[in-house]
């Protein structure tokens, strides 16, 4: 078979289909320079024509012709074309409500990003003093089930204590641990402190004022009714002297 | 040019629009009530093999369109040689078809369409609705639907496949499961038959 051949025996494949995308370009460029399967192409074009209408037909939709008349003569858009632009639109809108709920969702995590960095930076202040300190001061708890530690670390370039205390369990209801200072003139309330069995509890104190001096600290267990009284009550669990 | 014995009663609309020789003429001048005309008259077949092809009315829809796009901004470009607009805008549709279906790679859809496509369009046409044997060219239809199913259905098969579907002969073999050979020498057999079939309408005018 030359190449010639070839083309003949797929001049039906051609026109009726079953050649591949090369095979058919090939055809393409054979039929340019060749008269006789132009023609017979030509002839079997003619003959098979009218195969596609061996399918039933089909009515259009309602509308069908003026919308594809109006898309042909003027480029409008038809019924699908105007559902894409009401898509486009609730798109656009739907874009301007993400980016609405964007914007609330930037305004709270920038105010998540402001809390943390004030937790960053108060964690740096607390750090600051442990590394700072001037003197740390040990006190072991060991009172009935409260077994724990109280560390100070005084800064003495910021007048502040940092104070942890560890080993301590949650508070029982109606009561709360209760930092205070020992001064000349008595003890006065400092902080409370907040522990929950787990981690040590952290407390960064003012100290009351440089006239004041600071003789030693004590940790008691006080009633929470007893918040606003000038002295301590109850149970002493840790007492530190400087 | 031979024209097709055309009835009276329900055919009226056929024998206006297949023997209008100017509608070609009228389209070159920009003349939008003949395409309206022309949109009424070939729309429904045009849908038929589109949406039998694709198995998606509303991307049939699309592609018919496009054919009409094209018919108004090249219809200059058509030879006086011409054997009607109907034949080119078949073809038009067809390549536009085949198209589409070689865009979508996904092989289970394409079995999937089969099925339906058997289904809808050859083998099985739906039986004559009146309003439909009114439709222009219904005659035609008849005469190519006879044809295709005077085919042995091996070869109906092939010719599904590769004229409807656009597959190549070695698809063909392959989801049929013969030699491409077979599938050669079936299609060639299926269009000598075809062509004897439609010799009478070959020449019909739309």
């Amino acid at each position: 078979m030359n190449a010639h051949d070839w083309f003949v025996e797929n001049r039906t494949a051609f026109v009726g289909g079953g050649l591949d995308a090369d095979e058919h370009r090939s055809f393409l460029e054979h039929l340019d320079r060749c008269p006789e399967c132009a023609r017979a192409v030509a002839t079997l074009d003619r003959e098979l024509a009218w195969l596609p209408m061996g399918v039933a037909p089909v009515a259009p939709r309602p509308g069908f012709s003026r919308t594809v008349l109006e898309r042909v003569l003027h480029g409008r858009r038809g019924w699908r074309g105007r559902v894409g632009a009401i898509a486009a639109a609730a798109a656009l809108l739907l874009a301007v409500g993400v980016w609405g709920v964007g914007r609330q969702e930037r305004a709270a995590l920038r105010a998540d990003l402001a809390a943390a960095e004030q937790r960053y930076a108060a964690l740096q202040d607390t750090l600051s003093i442990i590394q700072g300190a001037g003197r740390i001061i040990h006190a072991r708890i060991a009172m009935q089930q409260y077994q724990g530690a109280m560390l100070i670390f005084d800064d003495p370039v910021t007048h502040r204590w940092n104070v942890v205390v560890h080993g301590l369990p949650e508070a029982p209801a109606g009561e709360v641990y209760q930092l205070w200072f020992v001064t000349e003139t008595g003890l006065r309330r400092a902080a409370e402190v907040r522990c929950d069995g787990k981690r040590p509890a952290f407390v960064t104190l003012e100290m009351p004022d440089a006239a004041t001096r600071i003789l030693g600290a004590v940790l008691t267990m006080e009633a929470e009714s007893a918040l606003t009284t000038d002295a301590p009550q109850g149970m002493r669990l840790a007492n530190v002297e400087l | 040019m031979p024209t097709p014995e055309i009835t009276s009663g329900p055919r009226a609309p056929l024998r206006r629009v297949a023997r209008d020789p100017t509608l070609r003429r009228r389209l070159i001048a920009r003349d939008e009530r003949a395409l309206g005309e022309l949109i009424d008259a070939a729309s429904p077949w045009l849908l038929a093999v589109v949406q039998a092809m694709l198995s998606d009315r509303d991307e049939a829809e699309d592609v018919v369109m496009e054919v009409y796009a094209v018919v108004w901004n090249r219809v200059h470009e058509t030879s006086d040689d011409y054997q009607g607009l109907m034949p080119w805008l078949l073809r038009i549709a067809r390549n536009r078809a085949i198209d589409r279906l070689r865009r979508r790679k996904r092989t289970r859809l394409r079995l999937e369409r089969l099925a339906r496509t058997r289904e809808l369009g050859l083998a099985a046409a739906p039986p004559a609705e009146p309003d439909e044997a009114g439709a222009p060219g219904w005659h035609v239809h008849e005469a190519v639907h006879g044809a295709l199913g005077d085919l042995p259905a091996e070869q109906l098969a092939c010719v599904q496949l590769a004229y409807f579907q656009g597959r190549t002969h070695s698809e063909i073999a392959s989801e049929l499961g013969i030699p491409m050979g077979t599938v050669k020498t079936r299609l060639r057999l299926a269009y000598d038959k075809l062509r004897i079939a439609l010799a009478p309408i070959k020449d019909w005018v739309l």
